[in-house]
């Protein structure tokens, strides 16, 4: 089924225009990684489908309907988000996080309900960090807290999730236990996942779907093994002088 | 903080309230037995001098008192939560400082313009201060509205509220320049903050105003605790932030301006009473922290007002010289404990 639909979009701010004509879909369960030079619109790209900044024209569909007349809190409930930026506050605890994940369910006051608890309590137990529900945020880990921030995205009970370089700040053996986590929603709960991220090789292992974005180039959407058989991977990290033979292995 | 601690915690903070609200009644430049309080509040027909000496300064000084301290402290907590920066308070935006201004104007201008002193005036000018502090912070405030509405940019609108407030002092310093001594002192001493300007008549109105930001108040928690996560995350949790962070100023600003108007510009309670309250319980949900801001904060006014009419000091005391004395130890005291148990 087909969850996310891009017609001829252009993004950017007042004036500017970072990426133009990007033209793709995405069905229920796709895992799709997007790369990129810093500096390529990554983020803006993400900012623009989470409905942050207004894209400059075109069209972004959500399961038929059009971003632009949906109202934040159905979006709300269509789409997740897992920031670079992180909460800094020094008492939120992480039930506090995953359970802010629920503000587009709850009421005036924000008491959860029983349905709201045992939601947020399966958002942890499914990142696995179930044990840590009463911890200050704060005193996480990096590898910890992107755990949690996911747990929240889950709890948001959205359809499609977003994560911009969830993999940065994290150790090797975090990076692939995120991937592993990332993987597994998108096969088992049938979720539809897009991140960004610098590390290529690692991404090879759990993701066939590649969206390559570089300045003042197109947008390029494909099959991982595709796009590396052409020289598109090599041109837009203009890796002039390095082989990309390795990749293509 | 388990759930038995925290109702033990939030009981004391109550007690604590009556007794010094008790106290605030006993304690003044002329002595009362304990007893003749509770006559008094209790009974009728009383002395009637000890009745005026209660209910017309003491017990509408301790609810002043009281509202002034809800008020700043829940002011306070607004504008640490939407900026997340523990150093903002209730005149952060500017807004005392256009309540300094547009006494500044009544108090200094009229003055120098008619060439006699207005503080001559007596009770009309006390009116005339509290609508021209009221008049100025809300014009103040509506100047910030007004860029918020401009900016997604939180960090801008601090800055812009800093240049708003210098704007505004050097304007009432420079009228200063130019005006009456006589009136440059009472200007000083409302600057200095006060809870005894409010009398029984005023009262009410105070009372009703400061309740209704209070009230209205209780029904951010949900968006604040949100919040916390970031303008990011909460823009994509549905939150329309320049509409919340309008209604978030809008109620901080009124409750600001209320107070200043009758009380002066009162410092410290905004600034540290969400400090205590946040390290006191371990907590950063605001359907606690608001609630409990409004107790901590009723308790230190309350015990500052106390101290400063202390026999001897006659009342004289300003506020402002009590609330930081008393109240910067008791940060201080409670962050370092708190750090303790968080690391």
């Amino acid at each position: 089924m087909e969850v996310l639909k891009i017609k001829s979009l252009s993004i950017g701010y007042e004036g500017k225009i970072i990426s133009s004509d990007i033209n793709v879909s995405l069905n229920e369960g796709d895992m799709v990684a997007l790369v990129g030079p810093n500096g390529a619109g990554k983020s803006t790209l993400f900012k623009t489908l989470s409905g942050n900044i207004k894209p400059i024209s075109g069209k972004i569909m959500f399961n038929g309907h059009d971003l632009s007349v949906i109202s934040p809190k159905e979006r709300a409930k269509i789409l997740s988000v897992v920031l670079t930026t992180r909460p800094d506050d020094m008492f939120l605890k992480v039930f506090d996080v995953v359970a802010a994940g629920r503000y587009p369910y709850v009421g005036m006051f924000g008491k959860l309900s029983e349905n709201d608890e045992r939601t947020i309590e399966e958002s942890l137990d499914v990142i696995g960090v179930k044990e840590l529900k009463n911890r200050l945020f704060n005193t996480l880990s990096d590898g910890e807290r992107q755990k949690v921030m996911i747990a929240k995205a889950i709890a948001q009970n959205t359809p499609i999730i977003f994560l911009d370089e969830p993999s940065a700040f994290l150790d090797y053996p975090s990076k692939i236990e995120l991937f592993s986590i990332l993987k597994t929603l998108a096969v088992e709960k049938k979720k539809t996942i897009i991140f960004s991220t610098h590390d290529l090789e690692l991404l090879l292992r759990y993701t066939d779907n590649l969206w390559v974005m570089a300045k003042n180039k197109h947008f390029v959407a494909g099959k991982c093994h595709d796009l590396l058989e052409s020289d598109i991977i090599k041109d837009y990290f203009s890796l002039k002088d390095i082989d990309n033979e390795w990749l293509k292995k | 903080m388990n759930k038995r601690n925290k109702i033990f915690t939030i009981f004391a903070i109550i007690l604590l309230g009556i007794v010094l609200f008790l106290m605030n009644l006993f304690v003044g430049s002329v002595t009362i037995p304990f007893g003749d309080i509770l006559d008094v509040l209790l009974k009728d027909n009383v002395d009637n001098k000890l009745t005026t000496i209660i209910l017309n300064y003491r017990l509408p000084q301790a609810v002043t008192a009281m509202l002034a301290g809800a008020g700043l402290a829940v002011s306070g907590l607004l504008m640490q939560t939407l900026f997340r920066n523990p150093l903002a308070d209730p005149s952060m935006l500017g807004i005392s400082s256009g309540a300094s201004l547009g006494v500044g104007i009544v108090i200094l201008f009229t003055g120098a313009i008619s060439g006699t002193a207005v503080s001559s005036f007596g009770w009309w000018s006390t009116i005339g201060v509290s609508f021209a502090a009221f008049v100025g912070a809300v014009a103040v405030l509506f100047v910030i509205l007004a860029f918020n509405s401009r900016t997604k940019n939180m960090t801008t609108l601090i800055i812009i509220g800093l240049m708003i407030a210098y704007l505004a002092s050097s304007i009432t310093d420079i009228l200063k320049f130019f005006s009456q001594k006589e009136d440059i002192h009472a200007f000083v001493i409302w600057g200095m903050g006060s809870f005894s300007a409010v009398g029984t008549s005023k009262l009410v109105i105070l009372s009703i105003s400061v309740l209704i930001g209070l009230i209205a108040s209780v029904f951010l928690s949900k968006n604040l605790n949100v919040l916390l996560l970031g303008e990011m995350y909460a823009e994509n949790l549905g939150m329309n932030i320049k509409r919340n962070s309008l209604i978030i100023i809008l109620i901080s600003g009124y409750l600001t301006a209320i107070v200043t108007a009758y009380c002066g510009p009162v410092a410290f309670v905004g600034l540290a009473v969400p400090h205590i309250a946040r390290f006191l319980f371990k907590s950063s949900d605001h359907r606690l922290l608001i609630p409990m801001t409004m107790l901590i904060g009723t308790d230190l006014t309350l015990f500052c007002n106390m101290i400063a009419r202390m026999p001897g000091f006659d009342g004289n005391l300003p506020i402002n010289a009590v609330t930081a004395f008393i109240g910067a130890p008791v940060v201080i005291a409670v962050i370092l404990k708190g750090n303790k148990v968080v690391r």
